[in-house]
């Protein structure tokens, strides 16, 4: 039986008919078209899929839509324009962190969570960050690389607060 | 004087990388067409059997579903030479195709294949090489003599005498395991074979051109009415490249249901559709004399294709060919064979199955060296091969940077202070490869064809039918348009992913993207140059020959002040009586009857740490070398070897089907375990330009030479670090335990 779900993606407000074994992953790419958020494996072993509730960086193959009530979500769609990309995807383009680029919008998300909380993280909470990610392309070096670089203008910008 | 280059050897950003990083590259479960069904296929759950009985009935009265097809909906249709397209009489391995659904949504498709009820007889299975090549054993397939599906032999030189003359002659055994690609992008196709005659398909694929003549041929199309669309791939290495059970099903299930179908796979149903490396059992036989000089290698490989053959047949050709390429010997026998089996189908994992056999070929050498008191590093000087060789099967280098790449790795990663020199558990290892760049042989032509057009504003669309699988081609082939003509990468957009639209291209395999597809680029753009010159030639009042394209701009050689822009002489040349508009046009098919015309060299230097307590190993450095022959996008190469080294060190140390009565028992990519970024090593990249004379801009492949080159560097690290030399691949922690603990043994047997 379908249930009626208010759903705020990206600042913008939805009402949608739900079924309660949906999760937030078909939600968004099944019924809002925001195919921005790529569907891996489905059972939360590759990162794939991550979008930010509330701040956090979350698999979306394992929350159910209806758990979301309420929530603000954030998807890859969520954090750019049409004038300007997000400096994360800059970074990420031009530090060549992106190869086939199928892992590159949940990996980008999960760097948004850890950079939106710590603008400043050393390696190894890079690494933490992005342990539940996978990429069979870059082997992590420039995706790393790109997190460290985009953490460098907040260090500049200090001067001048 | 300014760079010989104004934009080949730039560190270029992809030009797909807004696409890419907003997520609005469409892959192929991106796309929703109206009316799409949801198909789901329904496997054999025993490894083999008869069966006696398909019951549909169930499945065909639920509501929802629009179409059940068991083979005899596939009219006999092979997949290879071995694969009947949905198993009538006889199921061959866990996961083997018996029917299909196709249903209006996907939780429809997966009830109804649940109702699908199939009786089995079951048949004792054979799961081991062991098992299939022993005498009594039954044969699978119908027609076939025995268990092997396939055998290579090849034969250079009189092995007999250099064995007879060689100082000292080494054997070693070695067996690898099964693994498992592991692409981002899971196997998935949307088929539509809804109107009369024509098929469109959309697929992650490395060869657009092979699935398009593979399902004309089976279907009984014409090609030109199989259009497929890969868009993008998300990610291939090596096993997408040929037409696969789930797109034929996808079609006929199109095809009975008037309706657009979608499969893709579930995590786990992943491990048994894409089909990676097999279990192989490798012999290495080799003759050398006291001063380190090979002379000659005996190979014996067994390999466990699984079920069914599909185009395996290629491994032995380039794991035996490989053989040949890298040092200078006297006398080279190879004998491959491909052997049945009831476990799951093998294909290719990255590496094309050069991670197996160079891991062990490079144990066996590393065994010799110290058979002979002799540093690594010097036994790879001696016997690598160098520009101007011709091996024994008559393949000539006309590029060679293999010596360069050692120096240069030994020195930079400090090889002389320390290999022999380390603490305890600490190790260093070498490994060399080498890869052909532009391999033939699939067809009597290896051609890749490009077009271009170019606007009045002086901006220009590339169309070629490589595929970008994420190796960053397409940029290349922007870079190497816009280098031939004086403009800027970016002011290309490159047009790809549907065989409506795009030239021939044979693919993105054997490493033919820079070098073949690249030389076609290269010839269109010079098409299109030719046209640009005359009218410059006639506005400057120069010879064309006399003309330079740089910077967007046309001038006469040595005089830039009288320059005209790119711009107004495409503009000019349009706008005239004449009115023509540009177009540049090309095709190459490297011009040699051997495998390649090209060939890619490396080196790569591995430092490890072993804990003795936990077995596990961990990649602290690898210092990379590989000829490129020129590096067209630097940021492009160091992304590839980053790539290998993390692939190749996965196949190395941690990846590893478990299989157990033909069934993967770690069917996930939690279980099956992979590097993460923990396991991220340091790695120094060095960039060896050889310039190769038939590479456009001197360019050679760098999308799987150094996967060529780092399992024997790990490998032998490894050994060095525990003073075991281990003949098992993967090098588990549960495998160098085992190797501490035979250490042990060995050295009280002795005292």
């Amino acid at each position: 039986m379908k249930r009626i779900l208010s759903l705020n993606v990206n600042g913008n407000s939805y009402e949608i008919a739900v079924n309660p074994w949906q999760t937030l992953l078909d939600v968004l790419r099944d019924e809002l078209r925001l195919i921005g958020t790529k569907s891996g494996c489905g059972i939360g072993t590759c990162g794939v899929c991550t979008v930010i509730i509330d701040g956090k960086a979350i698999l979306s193959c394992l929350t159910l839509a209806l758990e979301c009530e309420g929530r603000s979500i954030t998807t890859i769609e969520g954090i750019s324009c049409a004038e300007s990309l997000h400096p994360i995807q800059k970074s990420f383009i031009e530090n060549g962190a992106v190869q086939c680029g199928f892992c590159t919008p949940g990996i980008i998300m999960t760097s948004k969570a850890l950079l939106d909380e710590n603008p400043k993280p050393d390696d190894n909470e890079i690494k933490d960050a992005l342990s539940g990610t996978f990429c069979r392309c870059t082997g992590h070096i420039k995706i790393m690389e790109a997190v460290r670089k985009v953490s460098q203008p907040v260090k500049e910008e200090k001067s001048d607060g | 004087m300014a760079d010989k280059f104004s934009v080949v050897g730039k560190r270029q950003p992809k030009l797909d990388g807004p696409l890419k990083t907003t997520g609005r590259s469409q892959f192929t479960d991106d796309i929703v067409l109206p009316g799409m069904l949801h198909g789901k296929i329904v496997r054999s759950t025993i490894p083999r059997g008869k069966i006696l009985n398909i019951d549909t009935s169930k499945a065909e009265k639920l509501p929802g579903v629009m179409a059940v097809i068991t083979h005899k909906d596939a009219g006999g249709i092979m997949v290879g030479p071995d694969q009947q397209l949905l198993c009538d009489e006889v199921v061959y391995y866990i996961g083997d195709e018996v029917a299909a659904v196709a249903a209006v949504d996907e939780d429809t498709a997966y009830e109804a294949a649940e109702l699908i009820k199939i009786d089995y007889e079951p048949l004792p299975p054979l799961l081991s090489i062991e098992e299939a090549t022993a005498p009594d054993a039954p044969i699978l397939h119908q027609y076939y003599e025995d268990n092997y599906a396939d055998e290579l032999n090849l034969n250079f030189g009189d092995v007999d005498k250099a064995f007879a003359e060689s100082d000292h002659i080494r054997v070693d055994e070695f067996t690898t395991y099964p693994t498992h690609n592991c692409f981002a992008e899971l196997h998935g196709t949307l088929a539509d074979y809804s109107l009369p005659g024509k098929l469109t398909i959309w697929t992650p694929s490395q060869t657009a051109i092979l699935i398009q003549k593979g399902m004309a041929q089976s279907l009984g199309l014409s090609e030109s009415n199989v259009r497929v669309c890969n868009l993008n791939t998300g990610g291939a290495f090596s096993g997408r490249g040929a037409v696969r059970p789930h797109h034929l099903i996808a079609a006929l299930l199109s095809r009975k249901a008037s309706r657009p179908v979608r499969i893709m796979a579930t995590s786990d149903e992943e491990f048994i559709v894409c089909r990676s490396g097999g279990r192989n059992k490798l012999t290495f036989k080799s003759g050398v004399m006291k001063d380190g000089t090979l002379k000659v290698i005996d190979a014996d490989h067994l390999y466990d294709c699984g079920a069914y053959v599909e185009t395996q047949f290629i491994m032995p050709t380039i794991v035996g060919a490989t053989l040949l390429l890298l040092y200078k010997i006297e006398a080279m026998r190879y004998r491959g064979r491909l052997v049945y089996t009831n476990n799951v189908p093998y294909f290719f994992h990255h590496g094309g199955g050069l991670v197996p056999s160079q891991f062990a070929l490079g144990q066996h050498l590393y065994l010799i060296a110290q058979d002979l008191g002799m540093d690594p590093v010097e036994l790879q000087l001696i016997n690598g091969v160098d520009k101007g060789y011709t091996t024994l099967n008559d393949t000539h280098f006309a590029s060679c940077g293999l010596k360069e790449c050692i120096t240069k790795v030994a020195r930079k990663s400090g090889w002389k202070r320390k290999y022999g020199k380390l603490p305890p558990y600490k190790g260093i290892g070498i490994g060399c490869g080498v890869m052909s760049s532009g391999g033939k042989g699939l067809f009597i032509h290896d051609t890749s064809a490009a077009f271009l057009k170019i606007g009045e504003d002086g901006k220009l669309s590339l169309f070629t039918g490589l595929p970008d699988m994420g190796q960053g081609s397409h940029t290349t082939m922007a870079i190497i348009a816009a280098e031939t003509l004086g403009i800027a990468a970016d002011d290309i957009t490159v047009v790809s992913g549907d065989t409506d639209i795009a030239p021939f291209d044979v693919g993105a395999f054997a490493q033919r993207g820079t070098f073949t597809t690249g030389n076609a680029v290269k010839i269109a753009s010079l098409d299109a140059k030719k046209q640009i010159a005359k009218t410059a030639s006639e506005k400057l009042g120069v010879k064309p020959s006399t003309l330079i394209f740089r910077d967007r701009k046309v001038y006469p050689k040595g005089a830039p002040d009288k320059a005209i822009s790119f711009e107004d002489v495409v503009f000019d040349t349009l706008n005239s009586m004449e009115g023509r508009f540009i177009m540049g046009r090309g095709f190459y098919n490297s011009p040699t009857s051997k495998p390649a015309l090209a060939y890619s060299f490396g080196a790569q230097i591995a430092e490890v740490e072993v804990d003795p307590e936990t077995g596990m190993v961990k990649l602290l450095k690898m210092t990379v070398a590989h000829d490129v022959g020129r590096a067209i996008n630097p940021l492009a190469v160091e992304g590839q070897m980053d790539g290998q080294v993390f692939s190749g060190m996965g196949q190395t140390l941690f990846e590893e089907c478990v299989m157990e009565n033909g069934q993967v028992l770690n069917q996930s990519r939690l279980d099956y375990k992979l590097p993460r970024p923990y396991e991220v090593p340091d790695i120094e990249h060095i960039i060896v330009e050889s310039n190769d004379p038939y590479g456009p801009f001197g360019a050679k492949e760098v999308g799987e030479g150094p996967i060529a080159c780092n399992p024997h560097a790990i490998a032998m690290a490894v050994s060095n670090a525990i003073g075991y030399t281990i003949k098992e691949l993967p090098i588990t922690p549960e495998r160098v335990l085992q190797a501490l603990k035979e250490k042990r043994k060995e050295k009280e047997q002795k005292s």
